[in-house]
């Protein structure tokens, strides 16, 4: 309908003045058109006037006061002609000026020729710019076309955050466009259009520069049609990001030769997008189609395919910028993957997602998983199983082996009947895991046991000081709360022929940068022979319990306790040999050992004794000690002697810093045996 | 030069005066967990100085750091100091949790985030950014 309107204004000019030529001169000829209505354009008054000088020279001007489309409008926009003919076919105006204030900022050269039947514009601005308009006609068909050579796209600059509806959006600070657009119609409306335009040079920023571009050249194939026997629109785009950057914030996107081809229907009430793709290089590509509502966008279908996506690139490019600040902003991911998503009415209805020889591994080496193979389903109204297996990884160096996981997924909510992971040479049985995502994240829990692993392969796994042993243990029920680790009842743990009881055993922002760990512990009737040997600290045989309660650990090394050992009630052998208490001696003073050197007891390679104590409460990095009992004053008791021989050994040292105390226990257990001499 | 140079800064932020308000506060606490922050913050601020220098990257008020300007900045490295930026909040954020906790008190986590905030900003380079109070930025 309006282009109806449009070309009838265009007709009623060139009658006028076809029929002007032929009539006698007139000083000045003026008439105007109130406005002209239609859905997709509207134009305030026209007013187009001729002025004739006394040489008889004649001057064309049209002055617009506004063409808006739908809410963008250009103002007082001015066509004048100074050098123009016509005749009976044909109006030419050879030296025009266009004056578009909001557009262009001076007055553009301007030609123009006018037919009963068509209608050419040229502009062609400074900088080698060069804009053609032209339409043609007929009773019942017009053709218009937009022909653009090396054309500036900062003229829409202004015109951009308002189209996109966004103030802060980026500003087109270069680009050049070149092409055609094409615009077909009939009396009433456009039937067909079709863009083929090249960008290059593309550059735009928003004033703090997050959202930005540079030196992007594309290329937009673009053509819609309407098929009036079924009553709808086909399209089709095309774009081809042959190159160029962008960053917009927290994304990086760059590289060559991504592609989007979209294409589908529209029938005034429904958009159909069918068979469309997107290609990003290096990644892989999406496939996609859906149905919306028009014009309340509401997504009635919508299909996304992806396979043999490259997870390297993936992550790297698109996810990771969005985890930034979680655990996963550290890691590596390679492998493949393939996805699909189905939404219905809106409501995400099913997800699938495989993987194909997928490593996860944490550049800080807090875990890794290698070699992960899953099919996992999701679908909104079922419960589904899970099939994901893994090859081998480690958590906090503690390696893991092969095993399958069979996962029950119902929602939000994960479920995992049992496990047997295998850790090291046993096997850390898993029962009733169970995850839910909550809006405060994620939250999981499970209860099992660990079977025998040995203490030689643990302490090689986690490179401390070789022990012997095996250590297993019961867990009961841990949960996860969003942030932290915590374990309902007590966690039982056997080593050292003995046991360990870990009360409140909580572990604080786990995957954290500094991963807190506080518990009580009671450890009892270990075996010190088993327990020295492992530091080569001296043949020392006894049993001790041991309490630490208080603990806390951050980043896995203590910052605070209170620890009491003392010898464990019972009958049993209680026999130190020299070098031991050589070397208990150098942590707590040399006196016990001067005692040796100076007596008979030289000559004696073990002693009985009746007790060993010893005490540390650790507070800000100094260990403050004591021996068997509370004691006033500088000295305390580690060793009461018993039997024959015996001794006594007797700290002197209260108060150590932390890391001293531990470069010498360092220090006594990396060296041999030592020989009193 | 500049690692000799953020260990003077890291040590006087620490050293000066009292937290305002908890005059108890030890902010020289060192635990296992501030002293590995600090190396990872101390590692870092060699490659973050050169942004603070260009005033791409300014000093907030509550102790943390924030693009400024990222066109100064070439398009192509601005991920990677948004990234920079990122991690320097999250060793900031767990420094000062760590500094409360060491203390007892993990409670003044925030009182310490905004002592240290004005510290960097007294101690940061003439021509740095910072934000004022009213959020706007100034340089120094």
């Amino acid at each position: 309908m309006y282009n109806r309107s449009f070309i009838l204004l265009i007709v009623a000019i060139g009658c006028y003045l076809l029929t002007l030529s032929a009539s006698a001169a007139y000083p000045q000829l003026k008439f105007s058109v109130a406005d002209i209505k239609s859905p997709v354009f509207q134009t305030g008054s026209i007013e187009v006037r001729i002025d004739t000088s006394q040489s008889g020279a004649r001057e064309l001007a049209i002055d617009i006061e506004e063409i808006a489309v739908q809410d963008y409008a250009l103002k007082d926009i001015r066509v004048l002609c100074r050098a123009f003919q016509w005749n009976r076919h044909e109006i030419q105006c050879t030296n025009g000026q266009l004056i578009a204030g909001d557009i262009f900022a001076s007055a553009l050269p301007m030609q123009f020729v006018a037919t009963r039947s068509h209608l050419t514009v040229d502009l062609r601005p400074p900088g080698g710019e060069h804009w053609q308009f032209s339409i043609e006609w007929d009773a019942e068909l017009w053709h218009a076309a937009l022909t653009v050579k090396a054309g500036k796209m900062t003229h829409f600059a202004r015109w951009l955050p308002e189209m996109l509806d966004h103030e802060s959006f980026p500003t087109l600070t270069g680009g050049k466009l070149h092409g055609k657009i094409k615009v077909s119609g009939d009396l009433k409306g456009v039937t067909s259009a079709g863009i083929d335009l090249s960008i290059d040079a593309l550059a735009f920023s928003d004033a703090a520069g997050m959202h930005a571009g540079e030196d992007i050249t594309l290329s937009v194939k673009s053509n819609i049609e309407h098929d009036s026997r079924r009553e709808h629109w086909k399209w089709r785009g095309d774009i081809l990001w042959r190159q160029g950057a962008v960053f917009w914030q927290p994304l990086f996107f760059s590289g060559t030769d991504h592609a989007l081809n979209v294409q589908g229907v529209f029938d005034g009430k429904t958009l159909a997008v069918h068979d469309s793709h997107l290609a990003l290089a290096e990644i892989g590509t999406v496939k996609f189609s859906g149905v919306a509502d028009w014009p309340d966008a509401r997504m009635r279908e919508f299909q996304l395919d992806a396979g043999n996506m490259a997870l390297s690139a993936l992550f790297d490019q698109v996810l990771k910028p969005f985890l930034a600040d979680t655990v996963f902003a550290e890691l590596e991911i390679s492998g493949l993957a393939d996805f699909a998503v189905l939404i219905q009415e809106g409501v995400l209805q099913e997800i699938n997602l495989a993987l194909e020889d997928v490593n996860i591994i944490d550049q800080r080496d807090r875990f890794a998983f290698h070699r992960i193979q899953a099919h996992i389903p999701w679908q909104a109204a079922n419960t589904t199983i899970a099939d994901i297996s893994l090859l081998d990884g480690h958590v906090l160096r503690i390696p893991l082996g092969a095993v399958r996981v069979p996962l029950e997924i119902k929602n939000s909510h994960l479920y995992v009947p049992q496990l047997a992971l295998p850790v090291l040479d046993g096997v850390l049985k898993l029962e009733d895991f169970s995850a839910a995502h909550t809006d405060t994240g994620w939250r999981w829990e499970f209860g099992g046991k660990l079977t025998p692993v040995s203490m030689e392969a643990l302490t090689e796994a986690l490179q401390i000081q070789p022990m012997h042993g095996i250590l297993s243990a019961y867990i009961p029920r841990v949960h996860y709360d969003g942030e932290s680790v915590s374990v309902d009842g007590v966690l039982q743990i056997n080593v050292f022929d003995g046991s360990v009881v870990i009360h409140q055993l909580k572990l604080i922002e786990p995957m954290g940068l500094t991963p807190h760990l506080t518990a009580d512990i009671a450890m009892r009737n270990l075996d010190l022979g088993l327990l020295t040997s492992a530091f080569s600290f001296g043949k020392v045989e006894g049993r001790v319990d041991i309490d630490v309660s208080q603990l806390e650990l951050a980043n896995w090394k203590p910052i605070h306790f209170d620890a009491h050992m003392f010898s464990s009630p019972g009958s049993y052998t209680r026999r130190i040999s020299q070098a031991a208490i050589r070397n208990i001696s150098a942590l707590g003073g040399e006196g016990a050992v001067v005692a040796i050197q100076r007596s008979f007891l030289r000559f004696f390679e073990e002693f009985r004794y009746a007790e060993i104590g010893w005490r540390c409460a650790l507070r800000f990095n100094v260990c403050y000690m004591g021996g068997i009992e509370p004691e006033p004053g500088s000295r305390y008791t580690l060793i009461k002697g018993g039997g024959i021989p015996a001794i006594n050994v007797m700290g002197y040292n209260r108060d150590v810093g932390w890391q001293e105390l531990i470069s010498r226990l360092q220090r006594v257990t990396q060296e041999n045996e030592p020989v009193i001499q | 030069m500049v690692n000799r140079f953020y260990n003077v800064l890291l040590f006087m932020a620490l050293a000066l005066a009292p937290l305002a308000g908890q005059a108890e506060a030890n902010l020289e606490v060192n635990t296992p967990a501030i002293a590995s922050l600090k190396q990872s913050m101390q590692s870092r601020h060699a490659q973050l100085v050169e942004h603070y220098n260009s005033g791409a990257v300014g000093l907030t008020r509550d102790g943390m750091v924030a693009m400024r300007d990222a066109n100064a900045v070439p398009l192509a490295q601005r991920q990677a100091v948004n990234a920079l930026v990122s991690a320097e909040n999250q060793d900031r954020t767990a420094l000062y949790r760590e500094i409360a906790r060491a203390n007892n008190h993990p409670e003044w986590e925030s009182k310490i985030r905004a002592t240290f905030g004005q510290r960097w900003v007294n101690l940061a380079r003439s021509g740095w950014w910072y934000q004022t109070d009213g959020n706007a930025w100034k340089q120094k």
